[in-house]
């Protein structure tokens, strides 16, 4: 046997993990994240569109990343979340969550009885099989052993919430349902029970100062500068530029050959007898402008903006990075790159077009920060700045801590500003669902959630007294 | 002292199609001994399973259809009726098939197959057992495989191991992208440092394995009036080949612009009338060129109407008169042949030396055994059997190693090595195909691979790892043994998604960038400069500091692992994106034994190399496999602190 050591897992039983498999499940507008509690990632992460056909004889749903992906015809992609980051289409994202836990974690439910095995006799555990086995199959809701811990965005309204816990309690049947924010679940996951976090996901950035594992909620900032927002200045700065830069997906190139930088493409097209819809091209434009966040964005680090004095100099006599499109067509991106960000911090930088109007200033990240930090007591601010956590899939652009470290030390210079931004990507990624994982998997946990039994004597509003 | 010896140890891999299983480790790894098909017969008793389909039989054939099936012993003496229950080892008729695309659908059904296979091993007591699992398996099932396996078989350790780890296990690479092309469905998983990146692993893609392929087949043949089976086994032979994109199929323009001394194609277009072609379509007129050229359609119609329906004239009746005109066929072959002897010989002689590519129509032997099931339920005298199906053999006899006997090995090797065991062989008969047998994956089945490829790979979070991973793609499953299937995958892949030097990035590594440029400030000599902040210095390659800066999460506890020579490199490109070149791992050298079959089946050599290490090796210090008082301690969740 091992002697147990510091840097050895506990053994089981010591830590208060007590034998229940809880789900933490992390729904966010681009991914959803789904996986057992007291796991250091989750295990299912399912993007949160939906494919949908509709058809004669009704709609037919898709769902995983394999469905959405495939080009069929008639084929939309949707998202259940509403502008406003809050869910809108409640029953198609009820079904959603569920493949997200059913498909990686639990299993698919029991099928039609006479698949199953369960009705092709009663001997079936006879002497061929000793093992009871056929009990996890009878059931008919999906969660009905495992306690659910979901996470909300800062702003969720009351009347999401309730539906939140109408959904795990009704249609999965969960034992134990608790509500947390995604705020302190992202501290907790740092290891802080107070700070202010800073999470610039796809579709919302949001700063949420966190006093004691407390939300506060007044203080809750958000705004629409993030991820999609920085896809969709690179989308106008493709429309912009002389000649247009031409975005084609990869499922419409059959073959390409290498061209020239900035020579018009020369590949071969595929064809479809009934194309997708204009919202799956959308979707597969999404991935290649991944690809080029990921390889070419990068942000201005400061010191001061892009536009500031000879900054812009500075940055076009940086070596640009070369991106190919799935169509061959490739150019190196010099100045350019450096623009598709900057008006997550800067609102004047903005690529605008008639459809885009410029930004508002009050919803760049740093005035984010500051507005969030005028709700807290003067004399909480300095704790606060020193645990400034930075998560959320936008804020892998490069450089982007850089610049966020200059933006609040200018804003801030008098107090010990520190940024806590995990190296590994995954944490960055998952942050919020690493710190259910950790809040779940903990003994004193149970004294939190919501029991079947409490929610069926209060009701659905039972989440706003208990969940704060 | 190993807690374990070599020979004890069991590993089994369900698949949807065959499920392999070993016990013991031999000195060198070999393929595995036991192949079964994964798929069980319901037995009389409902809940029970059989292995093997059971057929009702009685010597006396007029009484066929009065015996009473009560009793559950193989045969049972019924008075003067004696009714004998045969296993039939060949026929698959009202099979079920536990696993499905990966997924087990049919847990008792799964259960009894994984407990014949256990049985068929016969193994001692203190057996370890190392299951492999499928990607698509979610950990509740895992703990449900667990549970099951401690207490049916009392089995003293348990463990799991990822199909595609144990192919990367077996390749002994640590930073691979496997493509595992399985029945139903291919599965694709990027794995860096031994660890399989599971957020962005494709599972269960369904509509691309081997079955598609032969659904693609069918789809082409379906006109000439060709079955599932005899598509299937069409694919299972060399002659089903997959072209790359850039070898046109034989038949078509660009073809027969290229050989135009194809006999066939020049029969049939009569392009040229050069002395062998000449005699060629003078000898074998109605076997002549394909449903796709015009002269000899409406023979090869006909023909193919007899194809088809040969089980069901059997089991109409309609025997004899079926075989008469056989043999006035044979014969009228025969004569055509003679009367052009030397010249057909000629002509027969030229297109076997070119490759099969090449070919427009080739013949292929097929196995009825949709026939021999058929001739079975006639409950036929065992003679009069015998006498049928070598009537109907149309087979070269006794010679399964020729040229044109091939496909049966390599159906044996898919799996039907029982075949050898029934009673009767199996009854082969001649069928021709033409270019339709390189349209298996004209479906865009490549491409949907290709694409789960780069999605899988685009997934992984350290953008510094994708190269290496492009650079490490291993192809296995059996659904990839097609011939030319990994070459065509290959090209699909490498066509769509290389990215090709730019031929911009020249004029910008000109200038050393960290030199800027001089500016309004009258300071005009370039000076080096530091990057804006004292941050790293500018003229690294960005992505490749972010890379560097991030990758230290990972980093293997044990470092001094001979596996990975130097960690992962990073070769330095202009290019943040990727891929910029792609690659197929070699398989290994030093397993002479898997050499031969080749590497489709690798997962299980991982198996076993992770059998030895964690059973035999490490001696359970790796905490690889759960033990039993694991089990009782912890329950079937305990299962997941175990699992590599």
């Amino acid at each position: 046997m091992n002697i147990p050591n510091s840097s050895s897992a506990p053994a089981p039983g010591e830590y208060a993990g007590d034998e229940v498999s809880a789900i933490v499940l992390d729904p966010g507008w681009s991914t959803t994240r789904a996986g057992f509690a007291g796991e250091d990632v989750p295990k299912s992460v399912i993007p949160s569109f939906y494919g949908q056909i509709d058809s004669d004889s009704g709609s037919q749903y898709l769902f995983g990343e394999n469905a959405i992906h495939n080009p069929l015809g008639n084929l939309q992609v949707k998202n259940p979340w509403g502008d406003d980051g809050i869910v809108e289409d409640w029953e198609t994202a009820t079904k959603l969550w569920e493949y997200a836990i059913t498909s990686k974690l639990t299993g698919t439910k029991a099928g039609h009885p006479s698949k199953n095995g369960l009705n092709d006799g009663n001997d079936t555990n006879g002497d061929a099989m000793d093992v009871d086995m056929d009990t996890v199959e009878n059931q008919e809701k999906p969660l009905e052993d495992s306690p659910l811990l979901v996470t909300e965005p800062g702003w969720n309204s009351a009347k999401a919430r309730e539906k939140t816990i109408e959904i795990a309690m009704e249609e999965w049947g969960t034992p134990a349902f608790y509500l947390q924010k995604t705020g302190v679940l992202a501290a907790f996951a740092s290891g802080k029970a107070s700070g202010i976090i800073i999470d610039v996901g796809a579709s919302h950035t949001s700063v949420t100062p966190v006093l004691d594992g407390m939300v506060l909620r007044k203080g809750v900032q958000k705004s629409t500068l993030a991820g999609n927002f920085v896809s969709n200045q690179i989308r106008l700065i493709f429309k912009q530029s002389q000649p247009e830069i031409p975005l084609t997906p990869h499922y419409l190139v059959k073959a390409k050959t290498p061209v020239d930088a900035g020579a018009p493409a020369q590949a071969i097209y595929k064809t479809f007898n009934i194309p997708p819809h204009d919202s799956f091209r959308r979707l597969e434009e999404e991935r290649v402008l991944t690809e080029f966040k990921e390889s070419v964005v990068e942000i201005w680090p400061g010191p001061g903006r892009l536009s500031n004095g000879t900054n812009e100099e500075i940055a076009k006599s940086m070596p640009g990075r070369p991106f190919e499109m799935p169509d061959g067509w490739n150019q190196v991106f010099g100045l350019d790159r450096f623009r598709p960000a900057e008006a997550l911090f800067d609102a004047k930088a903005a690529v605008q077009d008639a459809d885009n109007p410029r930004p508002k200033d009050e919803h760049t990240i740093p005035r984010l920060v500051q507005a969030a930090v005028q709700h807290v007591d003067a004399d909480q601010r300095p704790l606060l700045l020193q645990n400034i956590v930075v998560t959320g899939g936008s804020t892998l652009l490069y450089k982007f801590n850089d610049r966020l470290n200059y933006e609040i030390n200018s804003i801030y210079p008098s107090t010990r500003n520190k940024l806590i931004a995990p190296g590994p990507v995954v944490e960055r990624k998952y942050a919020a669902w690493i710190g259910g994982s950790i809040l779940a998997s903990l003994g004193s946990f149970h004294q939190l959630w919501i029991s079947k039994k409490e929610y069926e004597e209060h009701g659905a509003n039972i989440v706003e007294k208990r969940c704060r | 002292m190993p807690p374990f010896k070599d020979e004890q140890i069991i590993i089994i891999a369900p698949g949807s199609e065959t499920t392999l299983a070993q016990l013991g480790l031999p000195e060198s790894f070999t393929p595995a001994r036991l192949r079964v098909r994964s798929r069980m017969f319901p037995a009389e008793k409902e809940g029970e399973w059989e292995p093997y389909k059971v057929r009702r039989r009685q010597d006396k054939p007029a009484e066929a259809h009065n015996g009473a099936a009560d009793g559950d012993a193989k045969s049972v003496a019924d008075g003067e009726d004696e009714i004998v229950y045969e296993e039939d080892r060949v026929s698959e008729e009202g099979a079920v098939w536990p696993i499905q695309e990966g997924r087990i659908v049919n847990w008792p059904c799964f259960f009894a197959l994984v407990t014949h296979v256990y049985n068929s091993l016969n193994p001692p007591f203190h057996t370890p057992i190392l299951l492999i699992a499928q990607p698509v398996w979610t950990p509740k099932e895992h703990e449900r495989l667990t549970q099951f396996f401690f207490e049916k078989f009392k089995t003293p350790a348990f463990g799991l191991v990822d199909a595609a780890l144990a192919t990367g296990w077996a390749y002994g690479v640590h930073t691979s992208t496997i493509v595992d092309v399985g029945k139903d469905k291919v599965d694709v998983t990027a794995i860096s440092e031994f660890i399989p990146h599971i957020q962005g692993r494709v599972t269960s893609l369904v509509g691309c394995g081997g079955e598609a392929l032969t659904q693609g087949l069918l789809a082409r043949l379906k006109p000439r009036a060709w079955n599932r089976d005899m598509c299937e086994q069409l694919k299972k032979s060399p002659l089903c080949e997959i072209l790359p994109p850039d070898v046109p199929i034989p038949g078509t323009k660009e073809a027969e612009h290229e050989f135009i001394s194809n006999p066939a194609a020049a029969a049939s277009t009569g392009a040229t009338a050069s002395g062998p072609a000449a005699a060629a379509a003078i000898g074998i007129v109605p076997r002549g060129p394909g449903i796709d050229t015009e002269v000899g359609d409406d023979a090869t119609a006909e023909e193919n109407e007899g194809v088809l329906d040969v089980a069901s004239i059997v089991a109409g009746g309609k025997m004899n008169e079926y075989l008469e005109k056989k043999e006035k066929e044979k014969l009228e072959k025969a004569a055509a042949k003679k009367g052009g002897a030397q010249a057909a010989a000629a002509a027969a002689a030229k297109p076997v030396r070119l490759p099969n590519s090449k070919r427009e129509k080739v013949t292929f032997l097929y196995e009825d055994h949709a026939l021999l099931d058929s001739l079975k339920s006639m409950n036929l005298g065992s003679e009069m059997q015998a006498e049928m199906e070598a009537r109907l053999d149309e087979g070269p006899q006794r010679k399964p190693e020729g040229a044109d006997g091939e496909p049966m090995s390599t159906v044996d090797a898919n799996g039907n090595a029982v075949a050898g065991n029934a009673p009767s062989g199996p009854i082969r008969r001649e069928l021709e195909v033409g270019t339709e047998r390189f349209m298996a994956a004209s479906g865009g089945i490549l491409e949907r691979i290709a694409d789960a490829v780069h999605r899988t790979i685009s997934s992984v979070d350290e953008v510094n790892k994708r190269s290496e991973l492009w650079d490490s793609l291993i192809v296995c499953g059996n659904g990839s043994k097609v011939r030319g299937f990994k070459e065509a995958l290959l090209a699909a892949i490498q066509a769509k998604y290389l990215i090709s030097p730019s031929s911009a990035t020249i004029f910008t590594s000109e200038i050393p960038s960290n030199i800027s440029t001089p500016t309004g400030t009258g300071a005009n000599t370039p000076q080096p400069q530091l990057g804006p902040h004292g941050g790293p210095p500018s003229q690294v390659n960005p992505l490749l500091y972010a890379a560097t800066t991030a990758q230290t999460q990972h980093l293997m506890p044990h470092g001094g692992n001979p596996l990975m020579p130097g960690m992962s490199h990073n070769v330095h490109s202009s290019h943040g994106q990727t891929p910029t070149s792609i690659k197929f791992v070699k398989p290994p050298e030093y397993f002479p034994e898997w050499k031969e079959v080749g590497f489709d089946e690798a997962a299980f050599l991982g198996a076993q190399v992770a059998a030895k290490v964690i059973f035999v090796v490490d001696q359970g210090q790796s905490k690889g496999y759960m033990t039993r008082p694991d089990y009782n301690d912890q329950g079937p969740t305990g299962i997941h602190d175990y699992a590599l």
